[in-house]
């Protein structure tokens, strides 16, 4: 039915673009008459042509802004109509220039061609229908000559009547077999091209459809990913609480061994609910609806409290963070989102630091922008997986757990803050993680909060 | 001895948050649904409300606004308990008057320091 919709649409424009072109043709030639007006010269018998043409396309041109969606053989007998009152027009003008001695003939080709081409060129078989009415309508124009049943516009043609009908034999053949000749070439010519659009428009709508299909499927899984973690989290808190009812000893004495076991079980579920957080903020950021409240914070502070919080777990590996933080890169952005990429780089640096590694937590300024690194003197990540580490669940060898979700969360935050992120890194040598934000508007760098 | 008003519709986490209350010296009493829980708010007076927003028939947030509306009720302290994490819902907790928003899964510690500060300042804003 698509597929249709599209023909339909193109066959539409085709049939506007013939109505334009009448429009100029009548406007062309009204200007041309002006000049001839001027001159002195006689161009009634034209100004009958250009109202004949005036008034038909009119007449199409409000059928075609009369209704919006016409069925596609509507459009195909409009278009066969006024490709008629073409060939009427073709007709008249080589009536009013001269009958058979009119140089104007040739626009039956021209006819021929441009609806070979043009509407009709989804249904190339269509140039010989045209090409039988040329040549009726012409010959017909022809027999009424000899016949004397139309006046003569041209009483300056002084023929007899064997001369006349020799000339009009001629003429008859001559034409009819050019009409037929030029169909049938244009005919190969139309097949040939409408074949490779109408394969092109398949292959449109194809495209199309599984365009829409991905879309879909892509809605689908963020909803599954929102309503599957909500419908997670009430069983999963269940299973936390009564871990730690046994475990606190509420419900009977624990042995310190069954404790242990306890604790670890109890890990495991704060685990499970904090991927359940990320991807819920993933499937959110890709829907683009993490809410982002911004505020103009200096960057610098927000890398200080991210070291700080995350100073315990550096000492136990005793892994050293270094900050190379000084005050005043003031940018409009959300700062708990902005922690939160440094608390995720920072926790990554230390967990796949060596033990007593380095880390260095860096700002510099870029005028528009602020640049923030860290970087750890780490195991490192080998070059083919670097494309790949912003992925959501992408791993690497050498994983040492996670959920593989914190770098996709970091760039998607970055990335509605309209920066950045990348990473430099040499296997056993260590990462650099970058990133840049805009300073947002009025940059008041040197303001001091 | 002060007594909580549980309202969730899962028995079994009612059942795990009663076991820690009452461990803690609270009296545990319970509503399964939001009529039901509304009612148990007006007859027993709590000196507390733990609500779950999902709930059949009247959801949490409109308990929640019903109550707070109530001059007779309006200063028994709420704690919205949801697994609804999403900022908008927290925010809706917020404006329908609830004290305070925990999520699930939530840690018990958690959920006694915030009892133990709405009953504190219920208390001195009493006296």
């Amino acid at each position: 039915m698509s597929d249709n919709n599209l023909l339909i649409r193109d066959i539409k424009n085709r049939f506007f673009w013939a109505i334009l072109v009448r429009h100029a043709i009548v406007g062309i030639i009204l200007v041309i008459f002006s000049l001839a007006v001027f001159l002195k010269m006689d161009v009634r018998a034209g100004l009958y042509f250009v109202a004949f043409v005036a008034v038909y396309n009119l007449l199409a041109h409000v059928i075609y802004l009369l209704k919006k969606n016409y069925e596609l053989w509507q459009l195909l007998l409009l278009s066969a109509v006024f490709l008629v009152f073409d060939i009427s027009a073709v007709t008249f003008l080589i009536y009013i220039t001269g009958w058979i001695e009119s140089p104007y003939w040739f626009l039956y080709l021209v006819l021929i061609v441009i609806s070979g081409f043009g509407v009709y060129s989804y249904y190339s078989f269509s140039v010989f229908i045209i090409a039988v009415f040329s040549a009726v309508f012409y010959l017909g124009l022809l027999w009424a000559f000899y016949a004397g049943l139309l006046p003569v516009y041209r009483p300056d043609l002084k023929l007899t009547p064997q001369e006349m009908l020799v000339s009009i034999s001629n003429k008859a053949l001559f034409t009819t077999i050019a009409f037929f000749l030029f169909a049938a070439t244009i005919y190969y010519f139309s097949k040939l091209l409408s074949e490779h659009r109408r394969e092109l428009l398949n292959k449109n709508q194809e495209l199309l459809s599984a365009l829409q299909e991905l879309k879909e499927i892509d809605r689908l899984k963020d909803e599954f990913v929102s309503t599957a973690s909500h419908e997670l989290r009430t069983p999963l808190s269940l299973i936390r609480e009564n871990i730690s009812l046994v475990e606190d000893g509420v419900v009977g004495e624990v042995s310190s061994r069954q404790k242990g076991r306890l604790a670890s079980s109890r890990n495991s579920v704060d685990r499970l609910s904090k991927i359940l957080d990320d991807l819920l903020d993933l499937s959110k950021i890709e829907r683009r609806f993490f809410d982002v409240d911004l505020k103009r914070v200096d960057i610098s502070r927000l890398a200080e409290k991210a070291i700080y919080f995350i100073k315990p777990k550096a000492d136990e590996k005793k892994v050293q963070i270094e900050g190379k933080l000084r005050r005043g890169f003031v940018a409009l952005v959300d700062p708990d989102k902005i922690f939160r990429v440094f608390i995720i780089l920072l926790d990554n640096a230390i967990k796949y630091s060596y033990e007593k590694g380095r880390i260095l937590v860096g700002i510099e300024d870029m005028g528009e922008w602020i640049r923030c690194y860290v970087s750890d003197t780490g195991i490192g990540i080998a070059e083919k997986d670097i494309p790949r580490i912003f992925r959501p669940f992408v791993r690497v060898e050498n994983e040492v757990g996670g959920t593989g979700l914190g770098l996709s969360i970091c760039r998607g935050i970055i990335e509605l803050h309209g920066g950045k992120i990348q990473v430099e890194s040499k296997l056993k040598e260590g990462s650099k993680f970058i990133f840049i934000l805009p300073k947002g508007e009025n940059n008041d760098t040197h303001s001091r909060n | 001895m002060t007594r909580i008003l549980v309202i969730d519709d899962e028995p079994d986490m009612v059942s795990a948050i009663k076991l820690r209350l009452e461990a803690n010296g609270y009296e545990v009493i319970a509503g399964k649904d939001g009529p039901e829980g509304l009612n148990k708010a007006r007859m027993e007076k709590p000196d507390l409300i733990i609500l779950d927003i999902m709930l059949p028939k009247l959801d949490g947030f409109k308990v929640c606004r019903m109550l707070k509306y109530d001059e007779k009720f309006k200063n028994i302290p709420v704690i919205m308990f949801s697994a609804k994490v999403q900022k908008r819902d927290i925010e809706r907790g917020k404006e329908m008057g609830a004290d305070a928003y925990i999520t699930k899964p939530f840690k018990a510690d958690e959920l006694l320091a915030k009892m133990k500060e709405l009953l504190g300042e219920k208390k001195s804003s009493a006296a």
